[in-house]
């Protein structure tokens, strides 16, 4: 250990036989692996084989191992198309927050302000509070009797009162609303990896601000909100609570069909396949994310 | 110009983002009907009023968040000092193994979880559906990777050179891990452990599929009782809520940094 230069490498350092015993510290491992391995990696694996077996009316499942589920899911126009509406809800509600964070993530990336703490404040205590909570508040506001239609009729612009909740839109609007937070402290990060000077020099040379954003901020900004769009996607695409909730059990996503399938059609089968899928999806997303995260240098 | 455009706009963005939870706070207090604007009124009745049903499930889910970030804590920490200090085989490999569950959307953890407590049933006869030990589990199995992922970054920025300098200056191995290197690590640990108690406090697909009849989470009981009766009162309970939260992140926010906070967490 005298050896040690002060440039000793970090890494090496820590793992020093000598020091605390780099075998010592291995076993400490072990509570973490049996845990997964128990409650996480085996049910996986039981809920992979689930989805193997074909559905042998409600809450069993035959003998048989077959791919006849997924080839069911992949064909049959209803599983299809709440796969279609889970991807189209989704890349919505990342178009809407992209267009709605870009700006905001801009402003806290480049000012100087005293008033940065208080507006991160604003922007993360919503991540922060509740799921059932944050949509609990939309009930008010979007519902029958609620601020947008009584805005809408007092001002005579509707003579009825518009449906913004249990249905597609209210989905739309609450889930915008749980992300949007994500995708601005994403874009954040990203803008602010992009030099002051290269915006200053774009506006020596002569372009307006509208040109310096399209020509030089959005294009390198782009590998760093492709990380952010990704990862946001995925956590819409996931989403249970708040598509159950603000969609009154009448917006069939990947979500709420599995729960339907699981806890009241009672169709194991189907049900493990709609999941396998939908992990495998958010878990292939999540890797793409990471890559071009990495790749962005985030 | 320009400048005015982009305030006009973060300022249009913070409105969306704190009207919901204006219109909890707002409708609490509302006289008339909780879904009703505007409010014909303005009273503090909701609050003596509350449901009783409300409490059970508070006092349940705080018990089954504390116990959730227990485990994860304990058993995160440990995979985060082997993953950095031992000498283990393929660690990068195992890093992704501990970290996986972040991957795998909260429903599907329900599903397994539920599956899980069918097989237990099948096998041994022991019912563990609807127990608060199945909850604490369910909910550990997404706490413990945002416990490890925040323990493994506070150790990327420890000083090594701190914890020979104990050994160095006559500690034991054991003193100078308890005395000098835990104590700093406490803070980043501490962040992944909040996450944790967050995330739990805040689920609903595994506690919907876990729970029962004895065990209903307060997030469940307020998912379940909008669905078929709105309750009044329950603007009251979300408002409290909100209050927990907030004065939470003020909290955090003068130990950490909210920012810095969020940071660990999601990296």
């Amino acid at each position: 250990m005298m050896s040690d230069t002060p440039a000793a490498d970090h890494k090496t350092r820590l793992q020093d036989p000598d020091l605390a015993g780099a075998w010592g510290w291995s076993w400490f491992i072990l509570p973490i692996v049996l845990f997964l391995v128990l409650f996480f990696l085996l049910p996986v694996l039981n809920l992979a084989e689930l989805s193997l077996r074909p559905h042998a009316g409600p809450g069993a499942v035959g003998e048989a191992l077959t791919l006849a589920n997924y080839m069911r899911f992949v064909t049959d126009p209803f599983y299809l198309g709440v796969l279609f509406d889970t991807a189209v809800i989704g890349l919505v509600v990342i178009s809407i927050c992209l267009v709605l964070a870009y700006p905001v993530a801009y402003v806290l990336a480049r000012t100087k302000s005293r008033f940065r703490g208080a507006l991160i404040f604003i922007i993360i205590a919503p991540l922060l509070i509740s799921t059932v909570v944050r949509n609990l508040g939309w009930f008010p506001i979007l519902g029958g009797a609620g601020l947008i239609n009584w805005a809408l009729l007092s001002t005579g612009l509707i003579t009825e009162p518009l449906r913004l909740m249990n249905n597609t839109a209210g989905v739309i609007i609450a889930l915008t609303h749980t992300f949007l937070p994500f995708m601005i402290l994403a874009l954040v990060t990203v803008i602010q990896r992009i030099g002051v000077e290269l915006e200053e020099a774009a506006r020596n040379l002569g372009a307006g601000p509208i040109e310096t954003f399209f020509r030089v901020i959005l294009p390198l900004s782009r590998p760093g909100l492709m990380a952010g769009y990704l990862i946001v996607f995925t956590s819409v695409i996931s989403a249970f609570t708040t598509p159950a909730m603000m969609g009154g059990r009448r917006v069939l996503v990947m979500s709420t069909l599995i729960e339907q399938q699981m806890r009241s059609v009672l169709n194991y089968a189907m049900g493990a396949t709609a999941a396998m899928l939908l992990m495998t999806m958010a878990a292939v997303l999540t890797v793409a994310s990471l890559r071009r995260a990495r790749k962005a240098g985030i | 110009m320009t400048r005015w455009l982009l305030n006009g706009w973060v300022a249009l963005v913070i409105v969306f983002l704190v009207l919901p939870l204006t219109a909890v706070v707002v409708a609490s207090f509302s006289s008339g009907p909780p879904l009703a604007f505007p409010p014909p009124g303005f009273t503090l009745a909701w609050y003596s009023e509350i449901n009783p049903d409300f409490y059970p499930p508070l006092r349940l889910s705080l018990i089954v968040a504390v116990g959730a970030t227990m485990i994860a804590t304990v058993v995160g920490t440990c995979a985060a000092l082997a993953l950095q200090r031992g000498a283990l085989p393929g660690k990068q490999l195992l890093s992704i193994f501990c970290l996986s569950p972040l991957m795998v959307p909260t429903l599907v953890i329900g599903v397994i979880g539920f599956r899980f407590t069918l097989a237990v049933w099948d096998t041994f006869g022991i019912s563990t559906a609807d127990t608060v030990a199945a909850l604490i589990i369910g909910h550990s199995v997404f706490c413990v990777p945002f416990v490890v992922r925040a323990a493994l970054a506070v150790q990327a920025n420890y000083d090594m050179s701190l914890e020979e300098a104990a050994l160095n200056l006559g500690a034991s191995p054991v003193q100078a891990f308890f005395r000098v290197t835990l104590p700093l690590l406490t803070p980043g640990i501490a962040a992944g452990a909040i996450f944790a108690f967050l995330a739990s406090f805040d689920d609903v697909p595994v506690a919907l599929f876990l729970g029962g009849s004895d065990t209903v989470t307060l997030p469940v009981k307020i998912f379940t009782t909008i669905e078929f009766s709105f309750d009044a009162s329950i603007m009251a309970v979300a408002t409290l809520i909100v209050a927990g939260s907030v004065i939470l992140m003020l909290i955090v926010d003068r130990l950490i940094g909210l920012e810095a906070f969020l940071g660990t967490g999601r990296n």
